[in-house]
């Protein structure tokens, strides 16, 4: 049977709809809500990495002006996490890392909130603290959670020991004996990165209300259903009792894919019975941020002299910060992405999230696969050089194709990584790989790969066809400013149905109108609510033909949706307008409306191979080339990035336009993160970045357009073939420019940023900060 | 005793504490939400208004300092349904994404291409110093003000 529609219809520039607003400055964020009647809220922080609470008292902060509740630990006893219930919404009796939330204070103004704040009267024990992921694991090294055996487990599976929140582990073949083999060469390297900011430009922030006996949520998310189940949690109230709302959202990132403010304002609003507005001031935005985790990197592999790997070990030390947060699930994702890239005979990795006095860490665009890809890159150029193998006749010959397999044994399906290399060549031949320039500059040209995935999971979708054939989409889908919503959702439904995006209203995020979804983030919008709203569609379209052969006396595998009309297929004209069809069919079976819904299929992994995996085998994998040219100064350490191009696997472009501005902006923020964006912590366990002079965003002068190219055609269960392409851009843009500039120098690149001190120090051949040993050292007395 | 200025063309009175910044009387007071508060310090330009015609950043200026002047914000550049020539591009070259640092980019791009209609890639770069976006990377944002001066006159678009 043949289509009843022509879903390439759904591959179109189509513009953003909210774009209007938001250049007139009328868009209302949620910072932007609110008005006379709305209350104030700011939160007491500790100013202390590690303590007891010797006092808490707000007895004077209560009577201050303006104030109208206060809220402790006491109001929100719960605990809640990603597979462990770890964090308390307040700190209680402990505090764990500086910056942790004491108590929050609502008044009638922001001012006379953070005045009311500085008269609590809070007194300390200072506790022995552990601000170093070494420090936590060294020999009788304070525990951060000395009752870490008696919290609720959420998710089964994951080695937990004192300071290491979660191990996940992948053992696939016998390593020691291919480490073992007298025909390899052994190649081994540490790596150490730092922390990024995703310094979203609309801080966290949430309005609530109490209404009717519910919970009004309105807030800067990218997971409406996460806001909504972890507040009633550590509210001790029923999930029904909690509606979240969110409208457009300022920049997420991954930064607002968990519950962060929402419970504060909750709890204040439920005290007052008024509206309470919390919003992070920038300065507690840049020093409590969700960043993207330092982490400590070991990779050991051995090699034949052909290039053939034939065993991996690697040990991967995520600092989780005071909480396991996202860090705990984000340990899956190291085997796909050290385990991805390449054919490995056997391979064994050990991730660990491990707890420091430090701010809590989160997900940040393409995550920890990021700093992985630039550990497994520069580690493979190692190879190269040892072997003495061109390192792009190695990656061809190497990266995983056709019915290869994954780290977990999952098999891969189509030659995707093999044709992106050859792709890129073909455009931008490999000439010289470094050379001095006449300026007396160094030059560094490196290709890389990078292996990431589409994270999909559950969605629902509903889908209205409304009485002028419009179609109204109601989701749990946020638009966090990748156009997804504004794109390629209409885009798909219209396709769907058969008419045209701009008839396709989508309705902004409302956990009261639409089914559950794990949030926007992953790349998985597209994919997952996209393949939700296909179904819900299909159900309409059912209806709508069944209908339409009544009335048009003939059978409904003989028609065709098209611009706005049903058709006899193959005889344009010869039916009537959708809007007929519903029309009549209020007066037959009534309004006609459809709903679907989308799940993980479970791409099976080898049995026995993973443990403590939140996903053992990757649904939707995705791939990407980077290419790039630099100059490094020898006298400054400063790097101007000459030409940066990659070829980027989408499945299917969409909106090629829309994906153009995504790759531009991702691979931005990871020039960032290799060069500039620098976090240090300091003896108080503080970030002393606490603000835009301090941490250094790429500028419009440091950047160079983009040149891409988009590879279509590898499997995906997306809708069309789809594949998110927001996250991926910024996957292996440090590793490109760490072997760029590792290529220019002649040097060990192995941390970031590569900010102009680090080179330097790495040219004068002088220390460059990182001490590694404790890694190494794991990965000995670990061979479980 | 107030603060009287224009504001966006209509007289206003500001009877606050002088010291508070016009970015906080703008968004608390006038409910004048485009120009936005993100990082409080001057640098990433996303409260960016005119004073007297001159880009400033408003959370560095306190309200009593403007006595008497012509104040304009986001709000006060074209209406609801006209689009001057920068956001008109910036809507053609599909360029917006979460759009927090929009309304700076369009009053500094605006006053930047009056005195200076056939800038430079390179120059309108060193125009956008002052304004920092966290989503789209610039380039397409140069690229839409490019689109700008290709008429023949040389002149920007109106």
């Amino acid at each position: 049977m043949t289509e009843s529609m022509d879903k390439t219809t759904a591959v179109m520039n189509l513009p953003r709809r909210d774009a209007r607003d938001k250049l007139q400055g009328r868009t209302k964020y949620t910072v932007d809500a609110g008005g006379s009647d709305v209350l104030h809220a700011a939160l007491l922080r500790s100013d202390v990495a590690s303590a007891r609470i010797t006092r808490l008292d707000t007895s004077a902060a209560l009577k201050m002006p303006g104030v109208q509740a206060i809220a402790t630990a006491a109001d929100a006893p719960g605990l809640h996490g990603l597979g462990i219930a770890d964090h308390p919404v307040f700190a209680d009796k402990v505090v764990r890392y500086h910056g942790e939330p004491l108590a929050v204070i609502a008044a009638e103004t922001l001012a006379q909130a953070r005045a009311a704040a500085k008269a609590i009267i809070i007194e300390y024990a200072e506790l022995p603290k552990v601000l170093t992921m070494a420090e936590a694991l060294s020999q009788d090294a304070p525990l951060v959670h000395p009752d870490w055996e008696d919290y609720e487990i959420l998710f089964e599976g994951g080695n937990r020991s004192g300071n290491i929140a979660w191990q996940a582990t992948v053992d696939r073949g016998d390593t020691d004996a291919a480490f073992a083999r007298d025909d390899v060469t052994i190649v081994e390297g540490s790596y150490q990165v730092g922390r990024q900011n995703h310094v979203s430009f609309e801080p966290r922030a949430v309005v609530a209300s109490f209404e009717d006996g519910r919970y009004h949520i309105h807030t800067s998310t990218q997971a409406p259903w996460t806001v909504k189940s972890v507040t009633a949690k550590v509210l001790g109230v029923p999930e029904a009792a909690v509606h979240v709302t969110v409208p457009a959202v300022g920049g997420g990132f991954g930064l607002k894919f968990d519950c962060s403010l929402e419970p504060y304002a909750t709890i204040l609003a439920r005290k007052t019975g008024r509206s309470v507005s919390l919003v992070n001031s920038r300065k507690e935005e840049m020093m409590t941020c969700l960043c993207r985790e330092n982490a400590d990197i070991h990779i050991r592999s051995a090699v034949t002299k052909n290039g053939e790997i034939v065993g991996r070990d690697a040990t991967v030390l995520m600092d989780c910060g005071a909480y396991g947060g996202e860090q705990v699930f984000l340990t899956t994702m190291t085997a796909h992405t050290l385990g991805g890239n390449y054919k490995l005979g056997s391979v064994r990795i050990r991730t660990k999230a491990v707890y420091t006095n430090t701010p809590p860490n989160g997900a940040f665009r393409a995550c920890n696969g990021v700093y992985n890809t630039f550990a497994l890159e520069r580690h493979t150029d190692e190879i190269c050089a040892a072997i003495g193998m061109d390192p792009f006749e190695f990656r061809r010959r190497t990266v995983v194709g056709d019915q290869d397999l994954g780290a977990t044994g999952q098999v891969f399906e189509g030659n995707v990584l093999g044709p992106m290399l050859d792709q890129m060549v073909a455009k931008h031949p490999i000439g010289k790989r470094s050379d001095t320039l006449p300026d007396g500059r160094l030059y560094g040209r490196a290709t890389t790969v990078g292996t990431w995935f589409i994270f999909v999971g559950p969605s629902a979708a509903t889908v209205i066809l409304n009485a002028d054939a419009s179609a109204t989409l109601v989701t749990a889908g946020v638009e966090i400013g990748s156009g997804t919503m504004m794109q390629s959702l209409p885009q798909i439904v219209a396709a769907n149905l058969g008419i045209h995006p701009d008839a396709v209203i989508v309705k902004t995020a409302d956990t009261d109108a639409a089914g559950r979804d794990l949030g926007v983030g992953g790349g998985r919008t597209t994919v997952s609510i996209g393949a939700a709203s296909e179904a819900a569609c299909a159900d309409v379209r059912d209806k709508l033909l069944e209908v339409a052969s009544g009335l048009l006396q003939t059978k409904p595998d003989n028609l065709v949706l098209t611009a706005g009309r049903v058709e006899m297929k193959g005889r344009p004209g010869s039916g009537t307008t959708i809007r007929q069809v519903v029309q009549h069919a209020e007066t037959t079976i009534g309004p006609i409306s459809g709903s679907g819904a989308f799940t993980a299929p479970g791409v099976p992994a080898m049995p026995g191979c993973a443990a403590g995996h939140f996903i053992d085998a990757i649904d939707v994998p995705v791939f990407a080339v980077h290419d790039c040219e630099v100059a490094v100064d020898p006298v400054t350490g400063h790097v101007e990035i000459l030409s940066y191009r990659l070829v980027q696997d989408v499945g299917r472009a969409l909106n090629h336009r829309a994906i153009h501005g995504q790759i531009q902006g991702g691979v931005v923020q990871g020039i960032g993160y290799a060069l500039t964006e620098e976090i240090t912590i300091n003896k108080n366990g503080a970030f002393d970045q606490t603000g835009f002079e301090s941490y250094h965003l790429p500028l419009a002068g440091d950047v160079l357009p983009i040149e891409f190219e988009l590879y279509e055609g590898a499997p995906s269960i997306g809708p069309l073939g789809t594949k998110g392409a927001g996250e991926v851009p910024i996957l292996n843009v440090a590793a490109t420019l760490g072997c760029a500039i590792a290529n220019a120098t002649d040097k060990k690149v192995n941390t970031l940023p590569l900010t102009p001190p680090r080179i330097t120090a790495l040219l004068e051949g002088r220390q460059n900060g990182s001490n590694l040993g404790h890694v190494a050292r794991l990965r000995g007395g670990d061979k479980r | 005793m107030g603060v009287d200025f224009t504001l966006n063309g209509k007289p206003r009175s500001f009877a606050g504490d002088p010291r508070t910044s016009l970015l906080h009387a703008l968004r608390d007071d006038f409910r004048l939400t485009g120009a936005k508060d993100v990082c409080g310090e001057g640098f990433c330009g996303a409260c960016i208004i005119y004073v007297d015609g001159e880009p400033k950043t408003s959370c560095l200026l306190p309200v009593g300092a403007l006595q008497g002047t012509e104040i304009t914000t986001i709000e006060g550049i074209g209406n609801v349904d006209t689009l001057n020539p920068v956001q008109q591009a910036f809507i053609d070259f599909d360029v917006v994404q979460c759009g927090m640092c929009f309304p700076g980019m369009v009053m500094t791009l605006t006053h930047y291409l009056k005195d200076n209609p056939r800038p430079s890639r390179a120059e309108v770069k060193a125009a956008l110093t002052g304004n920092i976006c966290r989503c789209t990377g610039y380039e397409r944002i140069i690229d839409a003000v490019m689109s700008l001066h290709n008429s023949a006159s040389g002149e920007v678009r109106t």
